[in-house]
């Protein structure tokens, strides 16, 4: 029986040799992460309409929006819209809100910054806010 | 005089290149078993991941600690490794390719082999530390238990083929392999137990066991001596598989590819087995062991010793 069992675990062993692995190879391959995952807080400016829900639903105060009115005392544009990331819990509560889907989480995980203070104020209205966002290849 | 050094810088840098390919062999082994991927990064698939090791171990520190029996402590490492560049000398590559063929080859390797146990013994007194001592003084019974069944198995082979030469032996199996015969067959199966046994290879590494006793005899050394008890290991391993090869296997002999190519695929395939079977069994206790060496594999050994020679004298 004991004999038995040492052949029946090398032939295990034997089987998982020749299979595939279970482990990505990080950083060159990247698994994206599921639909619902909450990344860190981004925005379609385009959409934004400037109704300040994020802001008063936010529980941290992580989001911070200006804007003006325009010449013609109806168009309102915005002036600054930043995050703060040390604040942020990562509720989704600002998505949840927003009449437009304007703001919403994205799929970013590599959320590690070099300096402090880079965190403190991401420019939300940048393009370039953000790198590999949906945790794909880089 | 010139021929005699080349030789002995050629072994020297087999063992080298032997010894990093082994390592990384055994960690992408066991990455495969154990469905990962190993070392990716350094080289093509970690193939040099074994020399940023080794440029690691040189540039680490190499502490003494405080207590050690410093001639002791300090000669062990070359104990161990000293041997087993020693048991090269009679390994039969190819046809031509062997360094000195003894006509008492089979003695030399048995025992310039057992040398070994003296340094890890030397290791784990002049350590200066308990758990050391432990490992040391379990290694050393262990492989004196396994060294009288390994002998054994080795003596039926020197009795069927007449010589203890190691080229007498693998002509010797010109018209058959000797794991062909079943009584042969049977001695190849005590020889790698004995033989992993000898390596302190799980099943047997109780002496080095990392969950047990930190790291067994070779806990306080760091740096190039810690290097050399695991280039020894490996070295080893590669020693008790070129044995196999010789004394079961035919050795360099096979058709259409030369004969060191033979050799070394062998070999390598028993080093192989024996990777396989550290990923894929556990690990005996003290007690185990001796009674394994003691109570089963020494009088099946003998049995088959005596059986085999009694038919060989008919």
């Amino acid at each position: 029986m004991g004999a038995y069992s040492i052949f029946k675990g090398f032939k295990v062993t034997f089987k998982n040799y020749f299979k595939k692995s279970v482990t990505l190879h990080y950083p060159i391959v990247k698994k994206p992460m599921t639909d619902r995952f909450r990344g860190m807080v981004d925005l379609k400016p385009p959409d934004c309409v400037i109704c300040y829900q994020c802001i008063k639903i936010c529980p941290t105060a992580a989001l911070d929006l200006g804007h003006k009115v325009l010449e013609d005392n109806k168009t309102k544009n915005i002036t600054k819209f930043t995050f703060n990331a040390e604040l942020c819990c990562f509720c989704g509560l600002c998505e949840e809100i927003c009449p437009t889907d304007a703001i919403f989480l994205n799929k970013m995980y590599e959320v590690s910054y070099f300096d402090h203070k880079d965190l403190l104020n991401i420019d939300l209205m940048s393009d370039h806010k953000y790198k590999n966002v949906d945790g794909g290849t880089s | 005089m010139i021929v005699i050094l080349l030789k002995g810088v050629s072994v020297l840098g087999f063992i080298a290149f032997s010894a990093m390919f082994l390592i990384w062999l055994e960690r992408k082994v066991s990455a495969k078993i154990q469905n990962r991927m190993g070392p990716m990064m350094t080289g093509f698939h970690g193939s040099l991941q074994p020399v940023a090791d080794t440029i690691k171990l040189l540039l680490k520190e190499d502490i003494v600690p405080q207590g050690v029996d410093f001639i002791t402590w300090w000669l062990a490492p070359f104990f161990v490794t000293v041997p087993v560049v020693m048991a090269f000398l009679v390994i039969p590559f190819s046809s031509k390719w062997i360094a000195l063929d003894l006509n008492v080859g089979v003695l030399y390797i048995c025992s310039v082999t057992s040398i070994c146990v003296l340094g890890i013994f030397m290791a784990g007194w002049g350590s200066n530390n308990k758990y050391s001592l432990l490992g040391g003084m379990r290694s050393a019974a262990q492989i004196i238990s396994y060294e009288v069944p390994l002998l054994l198995s080795v003596l039926l082979v020197v009795m069927q083929s007449g010589t203890m030469s190691m080229q007498g032996i693998v002509h010797a199996q010109e018209h058959c392999w000797f794991i062909f015969r079943p009584h042969l067959a049977l001695a190849f199966i005590i020889y790698t137990i004995a033989a992993t046994a000898e390596c302190n290879r799980v099943p047997f590494d109780i002496p080095e066991a990392e969950s047990e006793l930190v790291a067994g005899y070779h806990t306080e050394y760091s740096g190039m001596k810690f290097a050399m008890f695991f280039v020894a290991e490996y070295t080893n391993m590669f020693i008790i598989s070129a044995i196999a090869t010789t004394l079961f296997f035919g050795g360099w002999q096979g058709p259409f590819l030369p004969g060191l190519v033979w050799f070394l695929l062998k070999s390598y395939g028993f080093v192989f087995f024996l990777m396989w079977m550290r990923w894929t069994l556990p690990r005996l206790r003290m007690d185990q062991m001796m009674s394994f060496a003691w109570k089963f594999l020494t009088p099946i050994a003998l049995l088959n010793l005596l059986i085999s020679g009694w038919f060989m004298v008919r």
